[in-house]
């Protein structure tokens, strides 16, 4: 990663949130602390949340309308937090105005949508990132290092699980909403799709998923993901998202990578001390790095050096998508979907 | 029906050239039982008979019997413990309840589940015991588990997330679907009770040379709205694990109202020194208490548990891995289910 003095020549690019809702919050924080980027304003469809947190934020200026926002010169680069149906349109004027984007997870909803997107952002020369924080997390980093550093050999084999009651917690929310979140492998899995995908080094070329509504049968999404996916090399993964699991107080991160020379684990139970108190017994997470920081410092060398090797790349944000969709198609046939389907037979 | 019952020895081999569990597993476990007196070793092939012949001088038995027919023959034989080879499992198994004794089957019982299902079939009509050797279930930790669903604990099952990883050892030639994957799908089936109606399967060799699969992952759709996920496999030798030992060995039960989490390293006293660590525990192990099975099914005169038919289930449930596998898609197994 670059070193950047904090006094330089030119002034730190201005950074517009758009979304201020539960994330806008972790990527307000993290703009304050860093020296290298500076919040410029803050734009919602609704003028009551964007006025209260430019207010919480110190004061930045604030807006409805995005077009107006990003024509302002001291506006650099934006950080989409609004629901996943947005993305695609907010990314696209993002691009014509000529401004970098670090976009929340997933990039968009459809295979094509996520490709135009991409398309945009390369004919305006400008960067564009998927959020896809858990690389930027201690936990994340410490099983990519590991691997990097040869310590299993290849990796072969995945299983990657997290279940939890923090994964949503207004069962009204759009999320739940298929029309606007795409459904849970594109707002949720994508997050584990993507992990599995990077650590193991290897271009999916399948998926077979299945999917339940646990808590609900009324629900539209698929509270519990089981997403298996095949890799061009013979490796394979299986990941579990779930908001399904009872009872809610649940909060699992389990890892295991079985590679040709070693096995790798992240034990559930290792991940914290084990507290318990009057009121029952949970786990005390350790201190570790702000992720969505390191992950504004990702996206903040790419915007100072386009050409250097990037954490994240735009064909990751596409393959992400294309591994959500492929996931919601195969729980719908109850087969495995190929990506060469999803992708339309073309490559990222 | 006296307390002690007389057991044969039959049969020494396995899958592949150097398992033998015969010796490895059955005899220590017979030897030590107090319902059980190892009364006579027989082999049914060149093998088998020569092994027989050095095991019958070194336990001071009489003489290995000339040919299989005789063996089952001796009226001081209750129980065999067959271990022919399996190929000719299946018929070895069907001649023992055919000559009124009942049976310790290695895994697996038959190499296909039509001929488990012949063997099945002829363990109902004699009414003997006809148990194959699934002993994992009775692994002290997944016993606490099937009583702990059994009373309700997590509500109702959904799904279980199954790892069995075993650490060096000889890979088997007939590959680790063959070989270790009757052992995870029977505590599943042994702790959520639900038939498997769909099956897709995934074979990979990642670890070992010859062209046998090392690693299977099984999607099972089960009854009652259950599914679960078996990775099964072998990798090579990991220094914290005895070779052959089991690298990782655990389930995951979700359930209506909770989760278990079932780890068979434990229970364990680590032990940790100048070499990689161990582990070590006291009391009887799963090979005991799989005989423990026998003795009490003989005494009450009921179905084994295991009993045969649950291993024809496991054989159809690899049989229709290995389709799915060879497909890319999934099977379905037949409605009715074999008895
Ligand atoms: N990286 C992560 O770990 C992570 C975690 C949670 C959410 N997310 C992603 O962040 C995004 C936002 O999720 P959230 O939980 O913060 O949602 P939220 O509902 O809390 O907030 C969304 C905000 O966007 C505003 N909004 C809606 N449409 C808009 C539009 N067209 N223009 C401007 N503002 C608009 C809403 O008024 C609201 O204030 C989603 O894409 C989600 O997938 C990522």
């Amino acid at each position: 990663m670059a070193r950047h003095s904090v006094i330089e020549d030119t002034p730190p690019p201005g950074v517009l949130i758009v979304g201020a809702g539960f994330i806008a919050d972790h990527h307000g924080a993290a703009l304050r602390a860093t020296p290298r980027a500076r919040l410029a304003g803050i734009v919602d469809v609704d003028a009551g949340r964007a006025s209260a947190a430019a207010t919480a934020a110190g004061g930045v200026a604030w807006s409805t309308d995005l077009g107006e926002a990003l024509a302002r010169p001291d506006v650099d680069a934006v950080i989409v937090c609004t629901p996943n149906m947005t993305h695609e349109p907010i990314a696209l004027q993002v691009a014509a105005a000529g401004k970098h984007l670090l976009m929340e997870k997933p990039l968009t909803i459809t295979v094509p949508s996520a490709r135009a997107v991409v398309e945009a952002f390369d004919a305006a020369g400008t960067v564009v990132m998927a959020a896809h924080t858990h690389r930027f997390y201690d936990y994340g980093r410490a099983v990519d290092d590991a691997i990097a550093g040869g310590a299993i050999g290849r990796p072969v084999f995945a299983r990657l699980a997290m279940l939890g009651g923090w994964i949503w917690p207004d069962w009204r929310a759009w999320v739940l909403d298929p029309a606007k979140s795409g459904g849970h492998a594109l707002h949720n899995g994508v997050h584990l799709l993507d992990l599995v995908s990077w650590w193991l080094r290897d271009e999916p070329v399948s998926v077979y998923a299945r999917g339940r509504k646990r808590t609900a049968e009324e629900l539209r999404i698929h509270d519990y993901l089981e997403m298996h996916v095949e890799y061009a090399g013979g490796a394979s993964a299986v990941c579990e998202m779930s908001r399904g699991h009872r009872p809610s107080t649940i909060d699992r991160r389990d890892v295991l990578v079985a590679g040709t020379d070693g096995v790798l684990q992240l034990p559930a139970e290792g991940w914290g001390s084990p507290l318990v108190t009057e009121s029952g017994a949970s786990l005390l997470p350790p201190q570790a790095a702000n992720g969505f920081a390191v992950q504004l410092d990702a996206w903040l060398d790419a915007i100072a050096d386009p050409a250097a090797e990037r954490a994240m790349t735009p064909a990751d944000a596409v393959r992400a998508v294309a591994l959500g969709v492929a996931t919601e198609l195969s729980i719908e046939r109850a087969e495995p979907v190929t990506l060469d389907e999803v992708m339309g037979g073309v490559l990222a | 029906m006296s307390d002690t019952l007389g057991v044969l020895l039959l049969g020494f081999a396995g899958l592949g050239p150097d398992q033998d569990h015969q010796q490895d597993m059955y005899l220590p476990a017979f030897s030590t039982h107090d319902g059980f007196e190892v009364v006579a070793v027989a082999g049914d092939d060149a093998a088998g008979r020569t092994t027989a012949e050095r095991l019958a001088g070194k336990l001071g038995l009489p003489a290995p019997a000339a040919d299989l027919a005789t063996a089952l023959a001796d009226p001081a034989v209750d129980v065999v413990s067959v271990c022919v080879s399996p190929e000719r499992r299946a018929d070895a198994v069907i001649a023992a309840l055919r000559a009124g004794k009942h049976v310790l089957a290695d895994k697996p019982l038959a190499l296909t589940a039509a001929d488990a299902a012949r063997v099945a079939a002829v363990a109902a009509e004699t009414g003997l015991v006809c148990l194959p050797a699934h002993h994992q279930r009775f692994h002290p930790m997944i016993g606490a588990a099937r009583g702990a669903v059994a009373a309700g604990k997590v509500g109702l099952p959904w799904n279980v997330q199954a790892d069995f990883l075993v650490a060096g050892g000889t890979p088997s030639p007939a590959g680790e679907l063959a070989n270790f994957a009757v052992y995870p799908i029977d505590v599943v089936l042994a702790l959520t009770g639900q038939r498997v109606r769909r099956v897709f399967a995934r074979l990979s060799t990642h670890w070992s040379d010859g062209g046998a699969d090392d690693h299977a992952l099984l999607f099972l759709d089960h009854d009652n709205g259950l599914t679960s996920t078996i990775s099964v496999g072998r990798t090579r030798e990991l220094a914290d694990t005895p070779p052959a030992g089991l690298a990782l060995h655990r389930y995951r039960v979700s359930g209506s109202h909770g989760v278990l989490d079932i780890d068979a390293s434990r229970p364990a006293v680590v032990l940790r020194r100048a070499e990689a660590s161990s582990h070590t525990w006291h009391g009887a192990g799963t090979v005991d208490r799989l005989l423990d099975e026998l003795r009490a099914a003989i005494a009450a005169g009921r179905p084994s548990a295991p009993s045969a038919a649950d291993a024809v289930h496991i054989a159809e449930i690899v049989d229709a891995a290995r389709t799915s596998a060879a497909s890319g898609t999934p099977v379905e197994l037949s409605q009715e289910g074999s008895r």
